[in-house]
């Protein structure tokens, strides 16, 4: 399927008054390649306001590489990315975009005697709204606590950021991501590094973020079982989008077993 | 007494007052910038710049002109060389830290080598001598310390966010890359600017050590930067007064006065302390216990007291049992640090 007869389907991008929406993410005839090497090419997607899109495919198959193009952390070879209508490749656009999603990266090592407290890190979402030598003020401070409630770290805002377990801190990661009121939020492989049980705890919390709000959600995961329950819309990857639709159909199935078994 | 009568009768002379000026300007400078360069493991990198900019120096002194110039060229070249080359992922840091450093010292070698004579100036840049700064010295230290100072409190959050994590500071709207260079530039001008005083040997010390020391009393940048500025003070400062008295080179004075500070610092550690109270490592085989327990409500299969704590279990000490268990296993690496 295509994302236009999937924007025809799905009741997301259709507002109330059943006129079609616009997409918030073009994406558009998109190549990235890492000096000679292509790792994604032919990527045409558009993403509708309130979706819940998954992003799965094997390793390698350029997953996060989307996500990179999509955020501009990434430069594509061509093609084009649009966000809220703005073309991020342009000069100027980016900078302001990038205070209306938050961005949530494959969990990395923290040390463990760093110097920042939960509180500062969830307020690091803040800074690009704050300019030049100023701090952040009373509202910011109350903003964090909000998104802190949200992930039921609350209680934990004074400790140490590496003190906390692996699950807590990439729940830290979560608040952070959401702390700014973004209108997309990207997920890139939130639960790589953690065990079941704690992994299933972070994606539900995922879920209840997306219910609760009107956020956007683009989550790379390895995780097809939460992608089928959860996502509105699946996207296999492999190199390039090899099927995109409705991840309860039985089609994502056989995708799956053909991407990931071949 | 009448040591420290000698001492403060010292500021008589204008070289007493202006090597402690310059001695307080460059313990908040050097240890405030310091932080940052711990934070981001920019430790080497610096060495190299200091190196580097020894080499300025001897150029200066082969061609019969005022070093400054040649000392901040030479010293923000090979920083923002070396920060190109990181910042494009052309190879391992540590590899072209190496290779600059190594280079930037055999230049420092052959200028020596073509003046013909070993000069008292090499010997003042090489290990420094916070008596001999003369007034334009000072002012040049004082303008430079102030510009760095606001550059680096300009970009303080912004700085912190790219120490903790450069990707996601990128992604959330900070110019990394600019500042990167705007910071490896400050570095420089650090460096170059209290090269007279401490040495190209000392001065990367009075930039890591204060901070190092900082670090193992707080978990909070604001504190350890006020820290790091007064280790770096007071150690710049009375290194001068020991010096003085003892008629010691100031910049090991300074340096190893610093270094008793660190080493005080590290040996009465809250950090270290508290990681010991902390109470999450497994005492059997000081990894981390398992978690999460099924809210067991105290009886789950770990047979000892412990709490839960959000995914984490705690187990205090004093439980423990008195012999080691035959086996004990550990679930996902979820809670290793």
């Amino acid at each position: 399927m295509t994302s236009k007869e999937i924007s025809k389907m799905n009741n997301s991008s259709v507002d109330s008054s059943n006129k079609p929406q616009k997409p918030i993410i073009c994406i558009h005839d998109v190549v990235v390649a890492y000096q000679s090497n292509v790792a994604i090419f032919d990527i045409n997607l558009d993403i509708y306001r309130n979706e819940f899109v998954g992003i799965c495919g094997p390793n390698g198959s350029g997953k996060s590489t989307l996500l990179k193009s999509i955020i501009g952390a990434v430069d594509p070879l061509k093609g084009t990315v649009k966000i809220l209508g703005e073309d991020i490749l342009k000069k100027g656009n980016l900078h302001g975009l990038r205070k209306k999603f938050g961005y949530l990266p494959q969990m990395s090592e923290i040390d463990r005697n760093f110097p920042a407290l939960v509180k500062d890190v969830v307020g690091m979402g803040l800074y690009s709204t704050v300019g030049l030598f100023r701090t952040l003020n009373k509202n910011d401070s109350e903003r964090i606590d909000r998104a802190l409630e949200i992930v039921e770290l609350d209680q934990f805002k004074d400790r140490p950021i590496g003190h906390l377990s692996g699950g807590q801190q990439q729940k830290v990661m979560i608040a952070r991501g959401i702390v700014n009121d973004p209108e997309i939020l990207f997920l890139d492989e939130p639960t790589s590094a953690l065990d079941f049980k704690v992994a299933r705890n972070i994606m539900s919390l995922i879920r209840k973020i997306h219910e609760e709000t009107e956020l956007t959600i683009i989550l790379v995961s390895h995780d097809i079982d939460f992608i089928r329950n959860n996502c509105s819309r699946a996207v296999c990857m492999n190199r390039r989008i090899v099927w995109e639709g409705n991840p309860k159909d039985k089609e994502f199935d056989e995708v799956i077993n053909r991407v990931f078994l071949k | 007494m009448s040591i420290l009568l000698e001492f403060f009768q010292a500021f008589q002379y204008p070289f007493m007052q202006r090597a402690f000026v310059s001695a307080f300007v460059i313990g908040v400078v050097c240890s405030i910038i310091g932080v940052f360069v711990l934070l981001r493991g920019l430790i080497f990198l610096g060495q190299a710049i200091a190196h580097s900019a020894f080499a300025g120096a001897a150029l200066a002194i082969l061609l019969g002109i005022d070093p400054i110039l040649t000392i901040i060229g030479f010293s923000v070249v090979s920083a923002v060389g070396i920060g190109y080359v990181n910042q494009k992922k052309l190879m391992n840091s540590e590899v072209i830290i190496g290779i600059v450093f190594a280079f930037f010292m055999a230049l420092a070698i052959l200028f020596i080598g073509l003046h013909g004579e070993y000069s008292s100036d090499i010997n003042s840049i090489l290990f420094g001598n916070i008596l001999l700064v003369d007034l334009a010295d000072m002012l040049l230290l004082i303008v430079f310390s102030f510009v760095i100072l606001l550059i680096v409190f300009a970009i303080k959050k912004e700085l912190y966010f790219m120490t903790f994590n450069s990707q996601q500071a990128q992604v959330s709207g900070v110019p990394v890359k600019f500042l990167s260079y705007l910071f490896l530039i400050a570095v420089s001008l650090t460096i170059s600017v209290s090269l007279k005083a401490i040495g190209a040997i000392l001065v990367f010390a009075m930039i890591v050590t204060p901070a190092a020391a900082a670090y193992q009393w707080t978990f909070k940048i604001n504190t350890m930067i006020i820290l790091s500025a007064i280790f770096g003070v007071f150690s710049a400062v009375f290194g001068l007064f020991f010096s003085y008295i003892l008629d010691l080179p100031s910049g090991s004075t300074i340096v190893i006065l610093i270094t008793l500070i660190f080493v005080i610092s590290f040996l009465a550690s809250p950090k270290r302390r508290s990681a010991k109270k902390d109470l999450l490592e497994c005492p059997f085989c000081k990894d981390y216990l398992p978690g999460p327990c099924d809210e067991c409500d105290g009886d789950c299969d770990l047979g000892i007291p412990h709490t839960h704590e959000d995914d984490r279990i705690i187990i205090s000490t004093k439980h423990l049992p008195d012999k080691e268990p035959t086996t004990h296993n550990h679930m996902e690496e979820e809670t290793k640090q």
